[in-house]
């Protein structure tokens, strides 16, 4: 009896703590403005004396980066910027991917986001309209000449209903074809020409499919996919479908999209040319490929590095375009950008777009950037260095003429969510049933467009 | 125990501190939060019990939860009975039980990402370890893909759990084993009574006040089980092993769903408090204090 | 006779200690091979990570997988542990966790002891709410606390310190307090009497009795306080920015980047952050083991 009484008092507690709690909560802004108010006020001062006399004030900036293996490159650069503005220090920060935008958000609900930010092309539409980017296409307008840059993939960091942009890329990728060489000469297959169809790739595939001793395992498969973003929405854009309704507030496959799905279950269930996805499990999907497993691989180009250092010289190898269905006149290219953003409360967004700019133009040369990305500034992309003539893929350059057919992407506010980007529900999680035999493609797409769309209406009203 | 009427306060002044600042603040702040869409970078807007109907009507919430119960139905037998055991064998007098208290205290504190690496190996479908045992010594034609099979994924991890977690467990046993006095199964030999009468007789009974609390603890755990599934599944095959705290973690930071995310962090303090409450009520009849 | 009769009396009584020796040889020969296999399944994952940190980056991955490393007693075995140990400042970073677990751990032990000693040994008001209160905050999931204790630690101006990494775990250390009251509920109330026939203050009685005849639990408790906060990845991602004040787990995250991992190197990052807590651990069993006896207690 006497713990019930307790425990009924406990829960009464605890009510009274949540409404008090409630209107802590609803206190804490206020609270924290007068804070954030002190804040702002001293730097806007700050800010204020430094158009006065912008050589001599003394100004730091923090900007944070996502990639750790990547620090000391970046470093450099940093450093570079620094030399050239003295009264200037960069608070240079570098968080390791899984916890990067946990920290981002934190600051974020603090009130205190960095200046200057990674940011990725799956969030940005939700960065955007939570209000926290800069707006810097005044920026953009007076500073950038469209010519010396890729702003084919611009579209993907503008607010999709101002058409401004709201970050900077500094970087870009394209999913690719990579083919063995070794195994295609073995198999007395051409390699992938430009322009190749469904047909073709399908027939290469078969001959590159091996089965030593005909016992039902599969040493080489000639292709392998799973339901990830990079392995899907290439061939639905390469058969000129859309996942997508024409403002992207829908998920709504057209026939060319299920056309290009069913292509790929009969890959695997009636040409038995790739494997079910659980089959490869235990693996890391970006090792199937390197380790002679499959002999084709579509992903993106920045496994380029990734791959050089698992081969090794074990094969050649080289990149590809994406095969051409039925449907599509001409080649569409899947690819996104990272960027580099501004905080909305950033005190010195001329200095931020200052750095951004200067992180993202000529400076960064190839050696700074990260193998398989394509630097947005062109005529660095266009230099003798970006091919990398002594490494493979030789042809690296035909990155670049893919690069000029980029095409539309599925990025909406909550993609990774429907997406199954992270914890590999969703799409992924619905489409991955199909391609293990568990469900068929009908089924799985009336789920898929039921639980996208739940997601996106919470967006899109 | 006699003592002064303040003394308790004073006693427990610290934690109580600690705990209404550190831990109920912020729980207060969540539980307000349940009942906001909030997405942690922008202000929260009140939705009322929008977060909690939503809960009710999800389907994912549901197989989550089941998720969670089978987890916990094979993670807290598990944990209790190989820990128990393990801390038995290395209380025994024996050359050299320091080493095995050591090796098996080593999963506990490995950091989890390298463990994962290790175990999705073992449980890997054409390449791991167990399916070439299987195959190649007890003649199974077809082994299932366990992290990728719907079937298997959550039981494969609930294995992985145990294994990282029982040397805690074995550890707190061995504490209270300890407590024991040796005098009372010197007594009890000299009575003729054999070793399983002895642990039914004392070493259960005397130890029921430390089972009851690990049994608590190890619920506790079962339900806020989190880094196994992040790190080996991520949840998938398609949420086949998606638990309660991994579902918490998407949602409050991958989807960004604080608000959601809180309401089913309520919901989770409801269960394992009911839980908690209904074993403290059998406790009296269950527990055995030497007082 | 006589002789007749001790001999086979000796007989017998050798006879019956050869089959006791025997028996005793063959429940420990048992227990033995028991303790191997268990033994075998806790060490196996953790040889295999060591093996990788001895590998090659191209043979991590290789198929079939094998044990044995290819660098092993080759040149460059030991690059991964050089690479952490020279581009990273793991020393510092070492140090870093051994003042934040250790000020965290001890001062659970004040704290957790005291606060166990009244709920298991007090009759006070309002014991069990407080009790339920404790232990209510041990069930809510960090995820959903771990903002708003953000928000707290920015508004106390606490971020980029070791204090909320230290504090909330100092104070609020409600699994400990849990924990010491289940142990000091088991010390029998002859003791207490006797110590409070001597005229003993409450203080006196925790401080002379439960505290020592608790060394097993306290030191396991500290061994506990210790590795989860050492282990702690969370907090100290979100609290420190400083590469200075950097904790062993922020070390091994930035080998993690958006393509992965670099296994060989993350993998000797998490073998040198488990090594202190081997020594800890190694050091602090024999007072979880033999602390009964130092107390004299037996």
């Amino acid at each position: 009896m006497k713990t019930i009484k307790l425990y009924t008092i406990l829960f009464m507690v605890m009510f009274l703590v949540v409404s008090c709690g409630g209107a802590q909560v609803a206190e804490e802004p206020a609270v924290e403005d007068t804070s954030a108010e002190e804040v702002d006020s001293q730097e806007s001062e700050t800010a204020d004396e430094e158009m006065e006399e912008p050589m001599d004030e003394e100004i730091t900036m923090s900007y944070f980066m996502w990639d750790p293996s990547f620090e000391e490159t970046e470093q450099i650069m940093v450093d570079k910027f620094m030399a050239e503005n003295p009264n200037v220090t960069i608070d240079f920060q570098v968080i390791g991917t899984p916890d990067y935008w946990t920290k981002l958000e934190a600051l974020s609900a603090a009130d205190d986001l960095p200046c200057v930010f990674n940011m990725s092309a799956g969030f940005v539409d939700q960065w955007i309209s939570d209000g926290l980017l800069y707006d810097i296409q005044p920026y953009v307008d007076a500073d950038i000449n469209p010519d010396d840059y890729f702003t084919g993939v611009f579209d993907v960091v503008r607010n999709k209903s101002t058409g401004n942009m709201h970050a900077f890329p500094f970087a870009f990728v394209e999913t690719v074809m990579f083919y063995n060489k070794d195994a295609f000469d073995a198999a007395g297959v051409p390699y992938p020409a430009e322009g190749w169809t469904w047909d073709e790739f399908l027939t290469a595939a078969q001959a590159l499919t091996v089965d030593e001793g005909d016992d039902g395992v599969v040493e080489q498969y000639g292709f392998w996919f799973y339901g990830r973003y990079a392995h899907i929405e290439s061939w639905v854009y390469q058969n000129d479908g859309r996942l997508l309704n024409e403002d992207a507030t829908r998920f709504a496959a057209d026939d060319n999209a299920v056309e290009a799905l069913s292509f790929l279950d009969s890959l695997i269930h009636e040409h038995g040319v790739a494997p079910e996805p659980k089959e490869m499990e235990g693996i890391r999907q970006q090792d199937v490929f390197p380790l002679g497993l499959a002999a084709m691989w579509v992903d993106g180009a920045w496994n380029i590095n990734g791959n050089r250092e698992t081969i090794g010289d074990d094969f050649d190898w080289g990149i590809a375009p994406i095969p051409r269905g039925p449907q599509a006149a001409g080649d569409t290219a899947y690819g996104w950008p990272d960027s580099m953003a501004i905080g909305a409360n950033c005190p010195h967004p001329d200095l931020a777009w200052e750095f951004i700019n200067f992180m993202t133009g000529p400076e960064r040369t190839i050696d700074l950037t990260f193998g398989g990305k394509i630097p947005i500034y062109s005529p660095v992309a266009n230099s003798e260095e970006f091919l990398e003539a002594d490494q493979l893929p030789d042809n690296k350059g035909f990155l670049l003429e893919w690069a000029n057919n980029t095409g539309p992407t599925t990025f909406t506010p909550g993609w990774g969510e429907w997406r199954g980007y992270t914890d590999g529900a969703g799409f992924e999680g619905q489409i991955d049933e199909v391609f293990n035999g568990e469900a068929d493609l009908e089924t799985a797409l009336s789920n898929i467009t039921e639980y996208a769309n739940g997601v996106l209406e919470r967006f899109y009203p | 125990m006699r003592h002064g009427k303040i003394t308790p306060y004073l006693f427990i002044l610290p934690t109580i501190i600690g705990v209404f600042v550190f831990r109920l603040g912020p729980t207060a702040v969540a539980a307000y939060a349940s009942f906001t869409r909030w997405n942690v970078r922008t202000p929260p807007e009140f939705l009322a019990l929008g977060n909690y109907i939503e809960l009710i009507n999800n389907e994912t919430f549901w197989l989550v939860f089941r998720n969670t119960l089978l987890f916990t139905a094979i993670f807290v037998p598990g944990v209790m009975i190989i820990s128990l055991l393990m801390a038995m064998m290395v209380n025994q007098k024996l050359p050299g039980i320091a080493f095995f208290r050591g090796l098996y205290f080593l999963p506990y504190i490995t950091a989890m990402v390298a463990v994962a690496m290790v175990w999705r190996w073992i449980f890997a479908t054409r390449f791991g370890v167990l399916n070439y045992v299987l195959t190649n010594f007890f003649m199974v034609a077809d082994p299932p893909a366990w992290l990728a099979d719907k079937t298997w994924a959550l039981p494969s991890l609930a294995i992985v759990a145990i294994w990282k977690q029982v040397g805690f467990q074995m550890l707190i046993f061995l504490a209270g084993l300890q407590g024991i006095p040796a005098t009372l199964y010197e007594a009890a030999a000299i009575d003729g009574a054999s070793k399983t009468k002895q642990f039914f007789n004392i070493t259960l009974p005397l130890l029921s006040p430390i089972t009851f609390f690990i049994f608590i603890i190890t619920v506790i755990d079962a339900f806020k089980t989190f880094e196994v599934t992040f790190a080996m599944t991520g949840g998938g095959p398609n949420n086949a092993s998606t638990t309660l705290a991994f579902y918490i973690y998407q949602n409050a930071f991958t989807f960004g769903r604080m608000g959601y995310a809180s309401a089913l962090a309520m919901f989770l303090m409801l269960i394992v408090g009911a839980a908690t409450f209904i074993s403290f009520r059998l406790k009296d009849r269950l527990v055995d204090y030497a007082l | 006779m006589t002789t007749n009769y001790s001999t086979s009396s000796n007989t017998t009584f050798l006879n019956k200690v050869q089959s006791m020796i025997n028996l005793r040889l063959l429940r420990s020969s048992m227990a033995y091979v028991f303790l191997i296999v268990f033994a075998f399944t806790t060490i196996f994952p953790f040889l295999w990570m060591i093996s990788t940190t001895l590998k090659s980056r191209g043979a991590i991955f290789s198929l079939p997988p094998t044990l044995i490393p290819d660098l092993l007693f080759q040149e460059g075995m030991w690059d991964a542990y050089v690479e952490v140990w020279t581009q990273h400042n793991f020393l510092r970073y070492t140090l870093n966790s051994f003042f934040v677990a250790g000020a965290a751990a001890v001062g659970q032990l004040v704290t957790a002891s005291m606060a166990g000693f009244a709920f298991a040994r007090m009759k006070f008001r309002g014991s069990g709410f407080f009790f339920a209160l404790l232990l209510s905050t041990t069930i809510i999931p960090v995820e959903v606390v771990i903002i708003p204790e953000f928000l707290l630690m920015a508004r106390l101006n606490w971020l980029d310190t070791y204090l909320p990494l230290i504090v909330p775990s100092f104070l609020a250390a409600s699994f400990g307090t849990f924990m010491l009251r289940e142990f000091f509920a088991t010390v029998p109330e002859a003791l207490v009497e006797a110590a409070v026939l001597d005229g003993a203050t409450t203080f006196q009685i925790y401080k002379d009795i439960f505290l020592p005849i608790s060394i097993p639990a306290m030191t396991t408790l500290f061994l506990i306080a210790f590795i989860n906060n050492w282990n702690e990845l969370l907090r100290p991602v979100l609290y420190i920015s400083t590469p200075e004040l950097r904790t062993v787990t922020i070390g091994i995250t930035t080998f993690q980047n958006e393509f992965g991992a670099q296994w060989n190197l993350l993998l000797a990052a998490a073998v040198i952050s488990v090594l202190p807590l081997i020594i800890i651990y190694i050091f602090a069993q024999r007072y979880v083991v033999e602390g009964i006896a130092t107390t004299g207690l037996k």
